[in-house]
């Protein structure tokens, strides 16, 4: 594992030297795009669309386009508009960490601390862990500021990146119902909730899309093919109801 | 020879008296109840069969189909002597309601000429009344969807009926749509029969997401095709083979071979005037769903939900 950042946490008089990793990985296979006819690699080319001539990356400047004409930005504008550059994470504030919605969740990543913070971080931690509680910061990656907080998850320190408020749309253009649910019905859907209810175990769902293409790549390097057998559907709705079909069936053979 | 407005039918030792006979049922056409009962007459042989024993609805139509009409069950207290009757109790009152059960062509033209323009049986008969003898699935499109996507329901349907090792045979409804019938020998209760229905839909569902629906409120349907698996209960009737519709063009509800279930059918080309050159040809295609019988317990084994 690389570290994308090294920098410093603190929160009131403590300091911590760390380093960030990345705590997620991509479970899709990395594809190449190649040419049917002779598996070359696919090249991207920037080309000016008027020309179609290729433009070299030290020629490609960004705009934005406003009152009818392109306003170019430079790497000036970008630094002044950029936060200060700083490789220190404060953490302004405590919050529990259910009071935060999932949506606002973004990337997590790992902290780790360097040999001189680690007294400090286990401490950090293992308060994290007695209340529960998760810290506010913002810290600057890539010339941009991001909101995060800080918490515990077992031994490491997470960092999650959380979005920003103006970034979650607002609801107002959605059709929503305003009726009232029955009593009754309310009830009957609420038993059943609790009827399906149980803890939530993350092991139990798999992505095994992956694995399964996999396997087809392994069989075609070996010369095999592997039989198509199309996804089958069983909605499990329709499996509850064969069931209890299939009991009723065979209850009443036995009656009669 | 002018036609009379009220004449007499006599069949066997009955006779049955028509009214109103000059009465224009259908405007586009110009055909009138005089048409409807002379068709029904005609067709007695053939459609008495899949009425017998079974309790009959009806919807009558007396000012033609221009007019919504209304439903009447309880029309046996009144009927003259060779009209049979099953009595039931109503669920929702305790009342006694007096079925018409068309046991006869006598009684075929008595409720036709109440303007019954659409014959609507039970799923099961007086004998075995909590045991239907078909499964049907209607295929019930919206205004929105194409005859094509009709019939590729349809095909999908047998599609999964064939894979459960079950024989199914397909009419027109007479109207926009297809019904899909498996015959059972009245073998199961309308509430096996009705699961197993619900699970034929839902696989059909899931193979044509985007045209058809589960969904009964017609306001939450939307453009879709209603695959209607609740019409296998007690009391639901759909139209009958051979049953006219009340719609234009006077369309009969058709058998088909399934070969002719393409997106060249039309739903209503068959009606009550060019069906009889069909049934000398073809004689009736739905016989067997009287006669035949399939398995819900090995059905579900092979279709290995």
């Amino acid at each position: 594992m690389r570290a994308i950042w090294t920098g410093s946490l603190g929160f009131g008089l403590v300091n911590i030297p760390i380093k960030i990793f990345s705590a997620v990985q991509d479970s899709a296979l990395d594809l190449d795009m190649l040419d049917s006819k002779d598996h070359a690699n696919i090249k991207f080319k920037r080309v000016n669309e008027k020309t179609g001539k290729e433009v070299p990356w030290e020629n490609i400047v960004k705009g934005y386009y406003m009152d009818n004409k392109y306003v170019v930005l430079e790497k000036a504008d970008f630094e002044k508009a950029g936060p200060e550059k700083t490789k220190h994470i404060e953490i302004k504030h405590f919050v529990d960490e259910s009071e935060i919605d999932s949506m606002y969740f973004e990337q997590p990543y790992y902290l780790q601390p360097e040999k001189t913070g680690a007294r400090a971080y286990a401490l950090l931690r293992d308060a994290f862990r007695k209340t529960g509680k998760a810290g506010v910061a913002l810290f600057v990656m890539r010339d941009r500021e991001h909101l995060c907080i800080i918490k515990a998850k077992d031994d490491v320190l997470v960092l999650n990146r959380i979005r920003f408020d103006e970034e979650i749309r607002s609801t107002k253009d959605l059709d929503l119902p305003s009726v009232k649910s029955k009593p009754d019905e309310v009830k009957m859907a609420v038993a059943l909730i609790n009827q399906l209810s149980g803890p939530f175990d993350i092991k139990k769902y798999r992505d095994d899309y992956t694995e399964r293409l996999m396997k087809i790549i392994k069989a075609k390097s070996k010369g095999k093919t592997v039989p198509f057998t199309p996804m089958k559907v069983v909605h499990s709705k329709t499996k509850d109801l064969a069931e209890q079909l299939r009991a009723s069936l065979s209850d009443k053979r036995k009656a009669s | 020879m002018p036609v009379k407005e009220k004449s007499d039918i006599k069949v066997g030792k009955f006779s049955v008296t028509i009214s109103n006979r000059k009465k224009i049922y259908w405007p586009d056409e110009g055909f009138t109840k005089g048409d409807m009962i002379d068709y029904y007459d005609k067709i007695a042989d053939l459609v008495l069969p899949h009425l017998k024993g079974r309790p009959l609805s009806l919807k009558r139509n007396p000012n033609g189909i221009t007019d919504k009409g209304f439903y009447h069950k309880d029309a046996g207290e009144n009927a003259p002597s060779f009209v049979d009757v099953f009595k039931v109790k109503a669920e929702s009152n305790n009342k006694i309601i007096d079925y018409i059960v068309c046991n006869n062509k006598a009684t075929l033209l008595y409720v036709a000429n109440l303007g019954c323009i659409e014959l609507n049986p039970w799923n099961s008969t007086i004998k075995k009344p909590d045991n239907p003898t078909w499964m049907v699935i209607d295929i019930d499109p919206s205004d929105k969807n194409t005859f094509t996507e009709v019939v590729d329901t349809a095909l999908a349907t047998k599609m999964i009926l064939d894979k459960a090792g079950i024989k199914s045979y397909c009419k027109t409804s007479g109207s926009s749509g297809l019904h899909v019938y498996t015959p059972l020998k009245n073998k199961y209760d309308y509430e096996a029969v009705r699961n197993f229905a619900n699970i034929i839909a839902a696989l059909v569902q899931e193979q044509l997401p985007g045209t058809t629906t589960l969904e009964r409120s017609l306001s939450k349907r939307g453009p879709k095709i209603y695959i209607d698996y609740l019409q296998n209960s007690k009391g639901q009737t759909l139209a009958s083979v051979y049953s006219l519709r009340p719609v234009p063009g006077a369309s009969v509800s058709t058998p088909l071979e399934w070969k002719e279930v393409d997106h060249k059918l039309s739903p209503k080309q068959f009606t009550m005037r060019n069906i009889f050159a069909r049934i000398k040809k073809k004689g009736d295609l739905f016989l067997p769903v009287l006669n035949e019988s399939n398995s819900i317990t090995d059905a579900l084994k092979r279709l290995k939900v």
